[in-house]
């Protein structure tokens, strides 16, 4: 699996580096900004895109801006932003219209080693990885009439884990349930909910996750 | 006490009326050529029909000039309109001896028969400051004298008189074409000074009185006759017709003066003017601005004031704020009113006023004192702005340190904790099957992700970093979702603000959504964002208790300094019981 990074820190792009190629990707390109990424873009074949959301020069929404360009232009690549802080708004602005190959994470996430790499997989091969904290914003928003309040805890809990891009096969292990407990679930949810079931597990993200922002 | 800048700046240095006996001798000079042309006219031997007439006509065009001109230079020594008008009569004098015996006396006077045309018109265009305005007008009146004089060649060619003292070839069908080529270009040039009188009074500058203005426009109509006048001379148009003409020329151009001396005199109306004056600005209340009452007093619409700040080394207007004098030779005069501790003010006005300084002084003395108390105003109101701008300056200096402590935090020691995290991370997998070590890393992970929550915390109180990056739609709706109230948020801006006002905003949101959480026990919130024209409104509504108490005040306080030093007002409403409303009012350009 063929990686690009694009972050200003020098340690902290080697680590990551270093990380990737333990775990046996391919880090085909590493970056300072933006510019350096889209010019090293065309030359690889690139599957993912992991970038920090603040890069030089201005360390302002270039990462962002990067991040759009990539989806727009090259929908083979998937990209991953990396932030030390995640913005509700941001992860909505990212989102837009389609969670496909789309992931947004806290960068302290990383060190948890296993759980960053499965999410760079998720991503890579179209799926969603939502930073746990925007899932727990968004459930945690306070509503009239809440219809959140009808799930069980167990249903609550698959929600979450399908809002942070999950799939099926990844909640059962999570939760050590089977997939056929947590399908139940799932449409459990989107009964309670009012949601229409959809296709693929990354627009089952937009749709969650545009549920809960209300 | 009010003095006009530049070439009168020194009392030892002000021009002198003539002295009476200069007036009595060229008042006399006057009177005997008045009375010599005559005899000389009725004594001529090729004066022409009606010579008693034509002689007291030609006296009636020079003792109105020279004695009005003599009584305008002595009344206003510094403007040369006096001495002009004064020419203006000796130059017919002059014309008018061509009627004489003598050839050669009778030759110099056909050398003029032209030149008092040039000279009325420089009267009339010069009129009331005895200059010209423009380079135009120089041009005009340079080039009517031009041709005036071309009587010259033409005598020296043999025209008018074959046998005049000038002769030098015989050549008079040149001359009399000459004299048609003069005549025609006189007469158009005399068309021209008709159309800039008439338009120049009716465009920008210091209206005259209104009578002296119907009179100046009747009288702009000489410019008329005096161009039919010389055209029918071209023409060779019958005698008879000519001279009704000339007549007509003579009598309106020989009442001039009088008109002009009505409008000199009428600076004494302007004594009743400063009269006025003192009595407004004892009224109650007293003016707020004086620039009004010193136009009307000035009958200058177009004056402006500026005050002298010697704190600052600048001139001001009404509201403090710096302004330049025109320079010397600009198309605005300047008179500056000081008191003996230097400069007041300066009245910056239009140039015609440069002829009335008696005016200017009376009405700065009459003034001196409200100007004095207008200029402490002006001078405070500089302070304020100073003090305003400086309130400003220190909030921007301190946000942008808060930005730049942010960012050093971010791409310092956020990154390395991060990256510490990563590299523990990594010996994690690498010692799986060392339980010991596992829980040693992960306890040492724990502090990190709690050493950087708090960081993150401090830093997003430092500056808010989604804010510069996205703007406030974005950095509100996190604050909106981090609320512990319900909140219904509305961002009605597309466009980017000043970073200023961005973050005045969004902190006007935060501090408010903080007081909410802690004491206004409200079921929900409102945030709306608007534009209300060149303002950005900021207002915060919850349904909870109400009640101000002093803790959420204080908060409010910094608030409200943020906003008051952009310029802008913050309001709270909070009735016991019926909620609370904070309103934030901004210039957004």
């Amino acid at each position: 699996m063929r990686v690009a990074l694009a972050e200003d820190s020098v340690l902290l792009r080697d680590g990551l580096a270093r990380l990737l190629k333990d775990e046996g990707f391919d880090v085909v390109a590493q970056c300072e900004d933006a510019t350096e990424l889209m010019r090293k873009l065309p030359a690889h074949a690139v599957d993912v895109v992991i970038l920090d959301i603040r890069l030089p020069p201005t360390h302002t929404d270039e990462g962002l801006r990067a991040a759009l360009e990539i989806r727009e232009r090259y929908p083979g690549t998937a990209v991953l932003v990396l932030s030390q802080y995640v913005e509700l708004g941001l992860a909505m602005e990212l989102l837009s219209d389609s969670a496909e190959g789309t992931g947004y994470l806290l960068k302290d996430r990383i060190s948890e080693v296993s759980e960053f790499v499965d999410a760079v997989r998720r991503v890579a091969s179209g799926g969603s990885a939502i930073d746990p904290q925007i899932v727990s914003t968004l459930l945690s928003l306070q509503r009239t009439d809440d219809p959140l309040d009808e799930l069980t805890p167990r249903e609550r809990e698959v929600l979450e884990l399908m809002a942070s891009g999950k799939s099926n096969h990844g909640i059962a292990e999570s939760l050590v349930i089977s997939v056929g407990a947590v399908e139940k679930y799932v449409s459990s949810i989107f009964g309670k909910l009012g949601l229409r079931s959809t296709g693929t597990e990354s627009r089952r993200v937009l749709a969650v996750l545009l549920f809960l922002n209300g | 006490m009010a003095t006009p800048r530049g070439e009168w700046t020194d009392e030892s240095e002000a021009v002198k009326g003539p002295s009476l006996i200069v007036v009595l001798a060229i008042a006399v000079i006057a009177i005997a050529g008045a009375v010599g042309t005559i005899l000389v006219r009725l004594a001529s031997d090729h004066s022409g029909p009606d010579p008693g007439l034509q002689a007291s006509l030609h006296a009636w065009l020079i003792l109105p000039y020279v004695l009005c001109g003599l009584f305008a230079w002595h009344r206003k020594p510094e403007s040369r309109f006096g001495p002009l008008m004064i020419t203006a009569g000796f130059v017919t004098l002059l014309s008018s001896i061509s009627a004489a015996n003598s050839n050669l006396v009778a030759t110099v006077g056909m050398a003029f028969d032209l030149v008092p045309f040039a000279v009325f018109m420089h009267v009339f265009l010069a009129f009331p400051t005895g200059g010209l305005r423009s380079r135009g007008e120089r041009l005009l009146v340079g080039a009517t004298y031009a041709f005036a004089f071309l009587n010259v060649i033409g005598l020296m060619l043999g025209g008018f008189d074959p046998g005049n003292a000038f002769v030098v070839i015989d050549a008079p069908e040149l001359a009399a074409d000459l004299l048609k080529i003069q005549l025609t270009a006189v007469s158009v040039l005399f068309l021209v000074g008709f159309v800039v009188m008439v338009t120049r009074h009716g465009v920008a500058g210091r209206p005259l009185p209104t009578p002296v203005r119907v009179l100046v426009s009747f009288f702009s109509l000489a410019f008329v006759l005096g161009a039919v006048l010389l055209l029918s001379l071209a023409l060779e148009i019958p005698l008879d017709a000519f001279l009704t003409i000339q007549r007509t020329m003579f009598v309106v151009v020989g009442a001039a003066p009088f008109v002009f001396l009505l409008a000199i005199l009428d600076a004494r109306l302007a004594r009743s003017a400063v009269g006025d004056l003192l009595v407004e600005l004892r009224s109650e209340p007293a003016p707020s601005d004086l620039r009004e009452p010193l136009a009307r007093a000035l009958r200058d619409p177009t004056v402006s004031v500026a005050y002298w700040l010697p704190q600052y080394d600048t001139w001001a207007d009404h509201d403090g704020r710096p302004v330049t004098l025109p320079p010397p030779g600009d198309a605005r005069s300047v008179t500056l009113v000081d008191s003996d501790g230097g400069h007041l003010a300066a009245l910056v006005h239009d140039p015609s006023l440069d002829d009335e300084p008696q005016l200017l002084e009376a009405v700065g003395a009459a003034a001196g004192i409200a100007i004095e108390n207008e200029r402490l105003q002006v001078e405070l109101k500089a302070k304020l702005q100073e003090l305003a701008g400086s309130r400003e300056r220190l909030i921007e200096a301190g946000q942008h340190e808060r930005k730049r402590l942010e960012r050093n935090l971010h791409d310092g020691a956020q990154q390395r904790l991060v990256a510490l995290s990563l590299e523990l991370g990594m010996y994690a997998t690498k010692l799986a099957d060392d339980p010991d070590a596992q829980s040693q890393i992960r306890a040492a992970r724990e502090e990190i992700a709690t050493s950087l929550e708090e960081l993150r915390d401090v830093a997003r109180g430092l500056h808010p970093a989604v804010l510069t990056g996205h703007g406030l739609g974005v950095a509100l709706k996190s604050l909106a979702a981090g609320s512990a109230v319900p909140v219904k948020l509305n961002v009605a801006i597309e466009n980017r603000l000043d970073e200023s006002i961005e973050v005045a905003a969004y902190y006007v949101v935060s501090e408010s959504l903080a007081n909410i959480g802690k004491h206004a026990e409200a079921k929900t919130a409102t945030i709306d964002v608007t534009r209300e024209g060149d303002e950005l409104v900021v207002e915060v509504v919850d349904d909870g208790v109400g009640g101000a108490d002093s803790e959420r005040g204080s908060g409010l306080r910094g608030l409200a300094d943020r906003v008051e030093a952009l310029g802008g007002r913050l309001r709270v409403w909070t009735p016991s019981g019926g909620g609370t409303r904070v309103r934030a009012q901004m210039p957004c350009g």
